[in-house]
């Protein structure tokens, strides 16, 4: 049985070590107030629905991966950035109590989820 | 005349029955008109994306890991070095390939386990006719 391409590419050095140099330079920076797309979703994406069209902000520029919907096929030609952004709950969430203004979420995206606003 | 198989499918088959897409409309063989954008993405959502899906709390238990929880996991990892899946397309058909009714109504380690015996057969380490004649043959231990 042949072993897929990414179990040869990561053998001895790790995910997502395996891939770091392989993204090019990140579109995005720490900081930045990005807002998440709303792209077509069939099939699979990690991108939660609830985030997108929302505005957060870069909190940490995280790795690079393969995104998961090319990499749930064994696709690992194409990594992307990877990263953190961070959202008022508010923003988020119509309904949230104004007591709690300060709360934050952040989570996970790759970079062809996210553009600058 | 009735089987003790007869019997067992006919149960099978009132309860498929039973499980159907919380939609409460009729649905039944749609002519494309019926399904608009919303209802298409309703229908496409990845089951494994609840974030801010309206629910009921559950209550929180703490349980151990069963043997057969623990196999089922170590399996999964051989499976992955000997480089059948990585871990994103584990989850693929752990959370989503399999729908919404057994994303929700089958155990965790069950959706575990199917999915190793799936991509088995689909990346054709094994043959389904195999699976089944196996499955049959060690179910017949405990007859």
């Amino acid at each position: 049985m042949s072993k897929t391409h990414h179990a040869q590419k990561a053998t001895g050095k790790g995910d997502p070590q395996c891939f770091a140099g392989e993204a090019g330079p990140p579109k995005f920076k720490v900081g930045d107030q990005v807002r998440i797309k709303d792209l077509p979703d069939i099939f699979y994406t990690r991108c939660q629905v609830y985030t997108r069209g929302a505005v957060g902000e870069v909190a940490v520029v995280t790795h690079e991966s393969p995104a998961p919907e090319d990499e749930a096929w064994d696709n690992v030609d194409r990594p992307e950035w990877f990263y953190i952004v961070r959202f008022k709950q508010s923003e988020l969430w119509p309904d949230y109590p104004a007591v709690y203004a300060n709360d934050t979420l952040q989570t996970e995206f790759s970079e062809r989820w996210l553009e600058l606003v | 005349m009735s089987s003790p198989t007869r019997q067992q499918v006919l149960r099978h088959i009132e309860l498929v029955g039973q499980l159907q897409p919380a939609l409460h409309q009729p649905q039944h063989a749609p002519f494309p008109e019926a399904i608009d954008h919303a209802l298409f993405r309703a229908y496409m959502r990845t089951s494994h994306d609840v974030g801010g899906e309206p629910d009921v709390p559950i209550q929180y238990e703490e349980k151990e890991e069963e043997q057969w929880e623990l196999n089922t996991y170590v399996t999964c990892e051989c499976l992955a070095w000997r480089g059948l899946w990585n871990a994103e397309e584990r989850r693929r058909r752990q959370n989503v390939d399999l729908g919404q009714t057994q994303y929700l109504g089958l155990p965790y380690y069950g959706r575990w386990l199917l999915s190793a015996a799936r991509i088995l057969v689909d990346k054709q380490a094994i043959t389904l006719t195999e699976l089944i004649t196996k499955i049959d043959e060690v179910k017949k231990r405990y007859e």
